[in-house]
């Protein structure tokens, strides 16, 4: 029996692959177990390829997984497309569309004998028992079922519920399906047994959704009154979200006519006193980034979530990479500094998504949020949050005594001017992207530009003393180091487990601030660190480059940088971990023996 | 909207001293401003004034309100989601033809389209004066400028033209030429229930040509209400608006006589309608309970 499997199933556009991993995990879900599903297309609308992973766990999990233990082929092109995101291996059983006309042993994957294959008329039995085709992931979800135990009762349930809108009919067919799939893994047992250990959790109450659908209620918890956006991929369901539900907490959302629009409208409402958000992807934020700096000008608060896919340009639209931190941190021309956070998991989208707010009304700032496609897409169960343990920080409104005199841009000790807002009597203002005196007054002045650069950003530098936007686990003294971020944090956590039960010494940096970089912090870190590596999504390996702009690393870090779409296992992250203690292990050898 | 109370046109003049050139025609524009917000009477503080980059979007600063000089262009853009979030307020914008018609051309239709309560002024001057010269979008075609030394090869934009063929409820042009002309076609702009545009002739002393000085502008000069111009007949508007360049038509082009209903007083009916039921906001994760 397993504690643990790793589904990967790709058809074409139609075959309704993603709704059988969707209903999988939701029944998994209802079992009590805990799961996590990524879906990777093409970027057609209709047809070309699809594919999903979920991963069920009756633990926490961390990440959608590294080999596949099972795999599911309704047609070899459309699974080959996906190459590293659905990687097969000698553990691996595959399952796949016996119409296909390949046989068990010539299956197309070059170097790879996988535990079991299987090939399965899936179509002919959907057709057989439903009348149609269509039926081919129910066939699918009852295959599942046979072999896995997963999801027998609850799957059904799932889909009777959806199709019980359209017809009676319609469930009795997929039921007949499902049966087949069913009782044809009864009738062909695997090799070994995978049967997954039946859930202690059964019963409680958990959440399913993904980090798009996260970061907007995390938003409207934080007290976000306007929304102003663009449709983009893969971030666009943030604008569908708030669309959906901002108009109930007084609200308003406004799809503008253009990237720029959707910024300048949202830093509008900032400067009208709401609190204010855009969402985009990378050719977006390229877009915005005139608009950033004069947030940061105006000292205006301003959430910008960033859902990071392939670029440059239009790139890969809809594969996730980490390829934007450049450009979070440093696009906008000017002496700027812009807080830049990083969720990495459904689950923690809500803390940092709150955070983001906290920090953007507090030093009064634009903030980005540094999401990325997996993460906003992937589906995931989690257990409830308690919201009443998060605090809500508003931005400094100015007192009655401030108002007297009021000066918008005062010098104050910590940096932090009130903030009025119009409609406040004695507070008006001249708010602008030109250089100003403390009254907002336009100026040419050298020193005033100097000083105004100085309080713009020195008010961050308390951002860089926090603690608690770092996780720190393993052996704290460890010689061995890794740092992971976004979605590739989840696979270190994985790796650091690992890697522990294989008995070496090794810790692992996950930051959810990522600029400014807190250099002390990391100072510390790195202090008992002899090998190290930075594992990340981006081939020019930002996060490394920026760490070196601003510490002086040591030697024997080393990066661990590719493309996106080229997803981390953690078994190859453990693999250079070994590497590196014998790397290690040869030096210090080297230093005892004498100098020839 | 709060109760209205008297206030005069000094009381919307800022300390600070203009940067314009003696004699530029935005003078006149923020004391028609002035004289425009005082007749509404609506205070300061109740005013979000609006605008992009240009000599003439510096007007924010002159003027006592909540002023945002913003970024090229941009000026419309901010200005909604200031409206958008409190509909309460008073919102202008303003800036200059370069920056309204050219880098900031593609927000126009959208404001007019949503009909969002805000009243956009253009100061038209045919020229980039703030970067010393250069041909602007609404610059007639063969002038010759620090850009164009051997004449521009451009066709002119229509401002006017352009917001009537989107369907803008109230379109009207001013002129330094008739200062309590253009305060009373402000005013007019401002208590109209929609997207008001206002084309305002203003000369450029420095780097405009001859005919467009005052003396030039005053010999083209029409007023639209004297010929019997009806501002609801909005084809007799397009008409007349044709004529943008060869004659300076003043007043009310065209105003809509059954204005329809803003886009925030909209958003306002939609917040009444969806608040009731709504789940807290500290229970707003309960949207993911899956039974």
């Amino acid at each position: 029996m397993r504690k643990d499997l790793v589904f990967g199933m790709a058809g074409s556009g139609g075959d309704g692959i993603v709704s059988a991993g969707d209903s999988l995990l939701q029944a998994a879900s209802a079992e009590g177990y805990h799961g996590v599903m990524t879906k990777s297309f093409g970027s057609q609308i209709r047809g070309g390829e699809s594919s999903c992973r979920v991963r069920i766990s009756t633990d926490p999990v961390l990440n959608p997984g590294g080999n596949l233990d099972v795999a599911v082929a309704l047609n070899w092109e459309d699974f080959l497309k996906f190459g590293a995101e659905l990687p097969v291996a000698g553990t691996t059983v595959v399952i796949y569309e016996a119409a296909t006309g390949v046989p068990e042993n010539q299956i197309p994957l070059v170097g790879v004998t996988p535990l079991q294959v299987i090939a399965v008329p899936i179509a002919a039995m959907a057709k057989e028992t439903a009348g149609t085709e269509r039926a081919k992931n129910t066939v699918v979800l009852g295959l599942i079922a046979g072999w896995f135990g997963i999801g027998g009762e609850a799957v059904m349930k799932g889909i009777s519920k959806k199709l019980a809108k359209k017809s009676q009919e319609l469930v009795e067919a997929n039921q007949k399906a499902f049966d087949a799939g069913v009782a044809f893994a009864k009738s062909h047992p695997l090799k070994a047994d995978m049967t997954v250990v039946p859930s202690s959790s059964k019963g409680a109450v958990k959440l399913l959704t993904d980090g798009n659908d996260m970061c907007a209620a995390a938003a409207l918890f934080a007290g976000c009154q306007f929304f102003g956006g663009y449709p983009i991929t893969p971030s666009t369901e943030i604008m569908q979200f708030f669309t959906n539900h901002v108009w109930k907490y007084g609200g308003a959302v406004l799809q503008a006519e253009d990237e720029i629009a959707g910024i300048g409208s949202a830093v509008g409402a900032s400067f009208a006193g709401k609190k204010a958000m855009t969402a985009t992807s990378g050719p977006g934020l390229s877009l915005k980034s005139e608009m950033m700096g004069l947030a940061s000008i105006a000292e205006l608060p301003l959430v910008i979530v960033d859902v990071q896919r392939g670029g440059p340009s239009t790139g890969l639209p809809t594969k996730t990479e980490q390829s934007d931190l450049f450009a979070a941190a440093f696009s906008a021309h000017g002496d700027v500094i812009r807080p830049v956070l990083a969720p990495t998991s459904v689950a923690d989208m809500f803390r940092t998504t709150v955070e983001a707010f906290n920090i953007a009304e507090y030093y009064q700032t634009p903030v980005i949020i540094l999401s990325d496609q997996e993460i906003a897409s992937r589906k995931e169960t989690l257990d409830p949050i308690d919201t009443s343990q998060f605090k809500i920080i508003n931005r400094l409104v100015p007192t009655g005594a401030d108002l007297q005199d009021y000066k918008r841009f005062k010098q104050t000790e910590n940096h932090i001017s009130p903030i009025s807002h119009p409609g406040m009597l004695g507070g008006t203002y001249l708010a602008s992207g030109i250089e100003h005196v403390e009254s907002g007054a336009p100026t040419n002045s050298g020193s005033v530009h100097q000083r105004m650069n100085d309080k713009r950003i020195k008010k961050l530098d308390p951002l860089k003393e926090r603690k608690d936007l770092f996780e720190i686990t393993g052996n704290p003294d460890a010689p061995l180091a890794l740092v992971a971020w976004g979605s590739v944090a989840g696979v270190c956590r994985e790796a650091l487990q690992m890697a522990q039960a294989e008995g070496l010494d090794v810790k692992l940096m996950v930051p959810y601030l990522l600029y400014p970089v807190a250099e002390q912090t990391y100072r510390d870190f790195f202090a008992s660190v002899q090998k190290g590596l930075v594992v990340e999504q981006s081939h020019l390996a930002q996060t490394f480059k920026v760490l070196r702009m601003h510490l002086d690393l040591p030697k024997g870090l080393q990066s661990l940088a590719r493309s996106g779409a080229n997803p981390f296992l953690p078994g190859e992250i453990v693999a250079a971990l070994h590497h590196l203690l014998s790397e290690l292990q040869r030096s210090h050898e080297g230093k005892l023996q004498p100098q020839e | 909207m709060s109760a209205t109370c008297e206030f005069q046109a000094k009381d919307y003049k800022s300390d600070l001293k203009p940067i314009w050139c003696p004699g530029c025609g935005d003078y006149s524009v923020v004391q028609g401003i002035y004289r425009a917000l005082a007749a509404i009477g609506r205070p300061p503080h109740e005013v979000a004034f609006i605008s992009g980059i240009g000599c003439s979007s510096r007007i924010p600063g002159y003027t006592t309100a909540y002023g945002f000089n913003t970024v090229h262009g941009r000026a419309l853009p901010i200005a909604q989601g200031i409206k958008l979030a409190n509909p309460d307020l008073l919102v202008l914008a303003a800036g200059g033809d370069g920056d309204g018609f050219s880098i900031g051309g593609g927000h126009i239709a959208h404001l007019i389209r949503r009909n969002i309560d805000i009243t956009y002024i253009v100061m038209d001057n045919q020229i980039y004066g703030l970067t010393k010269g250069q041909l602007s979008p609404t610059s007639q075609k063969g002038r010759t400028t620090c850009t164009s030394p051997y004449g521009s090869l451009e066709n002119p934009v229509n401002p006017l033209l352009y917001v009537l063929a989107y369907g803008a409820g109230f379109v009207a042009q001013a002129s330094p030429t008739d200062l309590a002309g253009m305060a009373a076609t402000l005013e007019e702009a401002i208590r109209y229930p929609g997207f008001a545009f206002v084309n305002v002739q203003s000369p450029c002393v420095t780097y405009g040509e001859e005919a467009q000085q005052i003396k030039g502008l005053k010999a083209i000069s029409e007023n639209l209400a004297a010929i019997g111009h009806n501002p609801a007949d909005r084809l007799a508007a397009m008409d007349l608006a044709q004529h943008y360049g060869e004659k300076l038509h003043l007043g009310v082009f065209y105003k809509n006589p059954e204005p329809p209903p803003t886009y925030d007083a909209l958003i306002r009916e939609r917040q009444a309608q969806l608040s009731q039921g709504a789940l807290p906001k500290e229970r707003i994760l309960d949207l993911f309970i899956k039974k």
